[in-house]
């Protein structure tokens, strides 16, 4: 698999977003995508080293604006440190990073940069609209926006009724809602989600999904570095794989997964054989009552269906078949 | 309202909400109020003159307020000690410093609201324990605004270390090496005290190495010079000058207090380049 930074079209399902902001989203969608506006992320050859531990090695790659990006990879292949390096929490030890266009850890940049750590904790003895309002003062938001930026972040991960309540009360997971309620604030162009549902329970991970769509409708650039490749299969437009501080594949959905999907058949009313006729669809096997056809194009099954009712076959029963992530993320690593 | 002041601001507001301030201010209450009793059972007794109460009372304030600077070294190791460390480590720091703001600003927005909270218990506890004393004998120490200044800056330094320690060293560590930092200061201080007394070079030179090395000591013995009325420092002279850890011959020199200034300033510096140079 080549690497390439081209966005590919997603592939979820479309869902109607759920306001994220009071911030005109048509406004944020157009500036995210005027031409010749840099990555939001582009590192090149991005090491860091722990003594003789080689956390991140030569990392290379490019997050586009207004893309869900995937940073994927198991325990310990490095994406929270390239989070860090990203966020100018840690320094790399070699190669070079631009994240909204400037030098890491650049202070203007990170105004426009929100993000929920992986060990996220707020201060316990305050108000979760309190934490809300000490964030608006570090991002310097408007004082009169502060009410409705507060409003709005609450609003979207589900704590409007606890917004007076002190963090210390909070579940994990309602600290966890809280902190990417923070990561919302002050409009930013880019935010960096760290494992965001690790506390959830479905219900918080559905509703993370949707926040994640809505972000993007309004042209924000998620980053979101999770091993669960379920959450990454349904929100990401492309993904990263990592293992051992390297980039091992990068890509959109379809291409990492591959284009060519499998398709299984039941057809009657044909005979025995038939199908060597339709080799320029794929490879054919019987399985018992089914027929498999490995590596067609999914926009051809169609076509296939056509023809076998054109010849008299009883199509029975058609079932599009993809490779799972998960089945292709562990191929990834195997190949290593 | 800049970022430092945000985080002071926050700083104070964590630390007035946690029970550990209220425990501090019921045990200063507590003790004032023992203190009265003790004063006015000194200023009432007809075993002592009238002469030898005048210097009673000024003596008893002054270990009264050796246990208040003590209280006050404790509460800033205690309360600085954690304030970066534990944050590191529990992760609350973590979104905080990836907002548009210099770690120095942490640090330092970190020092003012502790240190506001030091200034604002070291006038307090003055403005009580010299009212206890004024309403139960009328004695009122020379300079009690200094005596307060002097208390809140020997707290402050060592606030400042403990702060330094945080950024690199987890918070029991932290604490105990600020407290046994103070500890080790007053009892140079002694040291130096009794070399003093005995002429022994040796020790007097410990005791003043020690006051250059960490000035609490020094500023420690600022502040008694100011509770003492001159009928003691009369009676100690008269006495054969310094043989006493709960005395001060005289006021810090200019020297001194710039000493302690470059010593603050290096702390404080060292604490930031800690700081801006850690890695999350």
């Amino acid at each position: 698999m080549s690497p390439s930074n081209s966005a590919e079209p997603h592939i979820v399902e479309d869902v109607a977003p759920r306001p994220v902001s009071s911030v005109d989203a048509a406004s944020s969608a157009e500036r995210s995508r005027e031409p010749g506006t840099s990555p939001a992320i582009h590192a090149l050859g991005l090491s860091k080293r722990f003594g003789d531990t080689v956390a991140v090695n030569s990392l290379s790659m490019t997050v586009e604006r207004g893309e869900v990006f995937g940073f994927l990879g198991p325990n310990g292949a490095g994406k929270t440190t390239v989070v860090k390096l990203l966020l100018g929490l840690a320094r790399p030890s070699g190669g070079e990073a631009l994240v909204l266009g400037a030098p890491l850890g650049d202070r203007e940049a990170r105004r426009r940069i929100g993000y929920l750590p992986e060990l996220f904790r707020f201060q316990a003895l305050l108000t979760a609209r309190e934490v809300l309002r000490l964030h608006c003062r570090l991002l310097a938001v408007p004082k009169a926006a502060w009410a409705e930026q507060e409003r709005s972040a609450l609003e979207t991960v589900g704590l409007l009724e606890r917004g007076d309540d002190r963090v210390g009360t909070f579940s994990k997971g309602m600290q966890q809602r809280l902190g990417l309620g923070v990561a919302l604030l002050g409009d930013p162009s880019l935010i960096v989600l760290d494992e965001p549902t690790s506390a959830l329970d479905p219900v918080g991970r559905h509703d993370v999904r949707e926040i994640i769509r809505g972000l993007r409708e309004r042209g924000c650039t998620v980053f979101l570095n999770t091993h669960l490749l379920e959450e990454a299969e349904h929100v990401c437009d492309r993904v990263a794989v990592i293992d051992r501080g390297r980039t091992i594949a990068t890509g959109g959905l379809d291409e990492l997964l591959g284009r060519h999907s499998r398709v299984r058949l039941r057809v009657g009313g044909l005979g025995e054989g038939w199908w060597s006729r339709f080799g320029r669809f794929g490879q054919w096997q019987r399985q018992d009552d089914w027929l498999v056809v490995e590596g067609i194009d999914a926009a051809r099954i169609a076509e296939l269906v056509g023809e076998l009712v054109a010849l008299g076959g009883q199509v029975q029963a058609v079932i599009p078949e993809h490779q799972s992530l998960e089945a292709r993320f562990l191929e990834l690593l195997g190949e290593r | 309202m800049s970022p430092t002041l945000t985080i002071a601001a926050l700083t104070i507001r964590e630390a007035v909400r946690r029970r550990l301030l209220l425990a501090f201010l019921a045990i200063t209450v507590l003790i004032a109020g023992l203190s009265a009793w003790g004063f006015d059972r000194l200023s009432h007794t007809h075993s002592l003159t009238s002469g030898e109460t005048n210097l009673a009372i000024p003596q008893a304030l002054i270990l009264f307020m050796f246990m208040f600077s003590f209280v006050l070294a404790l509460s800033a190791s205690a309360i600085a000690s954690p304030s970066i460390s534990s944050e590191v480590e529990s992760g609350v720091l973590m979104t905080i410093v990836t907002r548009p703001l210099r770690r120095t600003e942490v640090v330092l927005g970190k020092w003012l609201g502790l240190a506001t909270l030091l200034a604002g218990y070291a006038a307090g506890v003055c403005a009580l324990e010299f009212g206890v004393v004024d309403w139960t004998s009328g004695f009122v120490p020379p300079n009690p605004v200094l005596v307060s200044v002097y208390l809140f800056l020997e707290a402050a330094l060592l606030l400042t270390l403990a702060l330094l320690l945080s950024t690199r060293i987890p918070v029991i560590a932290a604490g105990v090496i600020g407290v046994a930092v103070f500890g080790a200061g007053w009892l140079a201080g002694v040291v130096g005290t009794i070399g003093s007394a005995l002429n022994v070079a040796a020790l007097r030179t410990v005791g003043q190495v020690g006051r250059f090395l960490l000035p609490t000591d020094g500023l420690w013995h600022a502040a008694i010079y100011y509770l003492q009325p001159p009928s003691l420092i009369a009676q100690h002279i008269a006495d054969g000058g310094q043989r006493d850890p709960f005395y001060a011959q005289g006021a810090p020199s200019w020297a001194y207090l710039l000493w302690v200034a470059c010593w603050f300033s290096i702390i404080m510096i060292a604490a930031v380049a800690s700081f801006e140079r850690r890695e999350l």
